[in-house]
């Protein structure tokens, strides 16, 4: 059957049925490979993961596949850190691309022993934000429509998703009213949920500021809330629909 | 409300907030550190002068979707043509980040023509039944849907390699499925479960050809439009020549934990209806 399949295509050989496991169209066992030369900086299946601190020593030594693999762990970090400062999906991808770009050829700037992803969300923002004054306006940022629960939750009653989903609209409403600057020190902390120290860094803003910045962006938007007049109903389905 | 439910109202919307599923940004950077020399302390200042450069020629407003994703293909069509000039450190730079689970692309390099013998062997595992390769191998096996392609003709299993396994789907050419150069079969479909990590089982050398970003349900992938190298690698990730053949248009893509290649004459449209039937 399985020669009948070949028609009469010459080269083109699929190994013939029944010839069972002696072919030589095998490919080695895993535990057997061939005899090349194995590279040192090789990733190897299964082995645990580089630190942040070593792939970033390698990379400035020069190996790219160093920094392919911080690349491939950071992008979603990148791109959703992009995505709050734009709020757009499209400048968003440009700026964690181009940012990754310039952190590869800053990296022989980048102080050894320092943390990298604070360091890299610094350039990503920064790119974005660049993104932001071109388009002129900085998008909303949208509630998912479909809600969805962490598993092993009770589904809640269609009332208190829709009641959920309802304070989530307007208390994303009223971010999206902020200064950019407030919404980019609210998104640090509770939306990327970094810590002070590094939003300090990804912000590009001293340390001890972090605490009383944040504090005052709660406060206008607690005024924008009040101004929407939904402090009051934020405030009840919260305690309505707490843990 | 206290300071306290606040936040925590806000990192409860910061779980909910919209987000377009993240953009194969690996890929992105990948064409681009391979357009660009790769940097050494010594050539800081030319280094930095043409990132400005190319800072200069971003494209400074944002475009539709489509336009963008027309871009992206162009970007990688150039790119298989411009890096064969560049230094290997470059190359290896998109090797290492282009590809998905279990899948190496290198751009550039020798055309395939040069490297890789016309309809070498395929390296399946052995003929078996639908059933048989699904009790061998550790991973649910999915079948195209289409009409016409719910039974392949043939089915081989390779219960070892890589770890998990290994099922390829022959499909015999027939009208509207010419035989395809590569393979001389109608389709040739395989799935495999690649580790966490890239494994490298295969790899894909690219010469001059077109190779595009796709998504198949929502999962990446690549079309590969045009013939292109095409290897297994042993664990080491090092190229097994034995293997090395020219492939035809070829689309690769994950879905779940596994990921999966279709080879043969058939256009993207085709290739994806069939990709995203299979269950």
């Amino acid at each position: 059957m399985a020669q009948a399949l070949l028609g009469g295509r010459g080269g083109s050989e699929l190994p013939p049925h029944g010839t069972g496991t002696a072919r030589s169209t095998k490919l080695p066992e895993p535990n057997d490979p061939c005899g090349c030369i194995k590279h040192d900086t090789q990733s190897v299946e299964g082995r645990p993961l580089d630190t942040d601190d070593r792939l970033v020593e390698r990379a400035q030594q020069g190996d790219v596949h160093a920094y392919g693999a911080l690349v491939q762990r950071y992008q979603n970090l990148a791109y959703r850190t992009a995505y709050l400062v734009t709020g757009a999906a499209a400048d968003a991808e440009d700026a964690a691309q181009e940012g990754f770009v310039k952190a590869y050829y800053a990296l022989a700037r980048f102080r050894a022993g320092a943390p990298f992803r604070p360091w890299l969300l610094a350039i990503v923002a920064n790119e974005a934000r660049n993104r932001r004054r071109s388009a002129r306006r900085q998008g909303d940022l949208a509630v998912r429509v479909a809600e969805d629960r962490p598993s092993g939750d009770a589904a809640p009653s269609p009332e208190v998703a829709a009641l959920a989903g309802e304070r989530r609209r307007t208390l994303l409403a009223a971010v999206n009213r902020l200064s950019a600057a407030d919404r980019e020190m609210i998104a640090c902390r509770y939306f990327l949920e970094l810590s002070e120290a590094e939003v300090a860094a990804t912000l590009g803003c001293r340390r001890g500021t972090v605490k009383s910045r944040t504090s005052r962006a709660l406060t206008r938007l607690r005024a924008v809330l009040a101004e929407q007049g939904d402090g009051q109903a934020m405030s009840v389905t919260l305690e309505g629909g707490g843990e | 409300m206290t300071d306290r439910e606040l936040e925590r109202a806000l990192a409860d919307l910061g779980a909910h907030l919209e987000h377009s599923a993240t953009p194969p940004i690996a890929a992105a950077v990948a064409v681009r550190l391979a357009e660009a020399p790769a940097p050494s302390p010594g050539r800081r200042g030319r280094v930095a002068r043409a990132a400005r450069a190319r800072a200069r020629l971003r494209r400074p407003l944002p475009r539709p979707r489509w336009q963008r994703l027309a871009l992206a293909c162009l970007a990688v069509v150039a790119l298989a043509t411009a890096v064969l000039a560049a230094s290997p450190a470059t190359r290896e730079a998109a090797a290492r980040l282009l590809g998905l689970r279990g899948v190496r692309i290198e751009i550039g390099g020798p055309g395939p023509a040069a490297t890789t013998r016309v309809g070498g062997e395929l390296y399946l595992g052995d003929l078996a039944t639908l059933d048989e390769a699904r009790q061998q191998v550790r991973f649910p096996v999915v079948v195209p849907t289409v009409p016409g392609f719910e039974r392949p003709d043939a089915v081989y299993v390779d219960p070892r390699v890589p770890a998990d396994g290994r099922v390829d789907f022959i499909y015999r050419p027939r009208p509207g499925l010419p035989a395809a150069p590569g393979t001389g079969v109608g389709l040739l479909v395989t799935q495999f479960r690649a580790s966490v990590d890239q494994n490298f089982v295969k790899k894909a050398q690219l010469g001059e050809g077109s190779l595009e970003v796709v998504t198949v349900n929502g999962e990446f992938g690549y079309w590969f439009a045009t013939e292109h190298g095409f290897s297994y690698l042993d664990r080491n990730g090092n190229e097994l020549p034995e293997t090395s053949r020219l492939a035809g248009s070829t689309l690769i893509w994950e879905r779940g934990g596994l990921t999966l290649r279709l080879e043969g004459q058939v256009s993207k449209e085709q290739a994806l209806r069939i990709a995203e039937s299979m269950r």
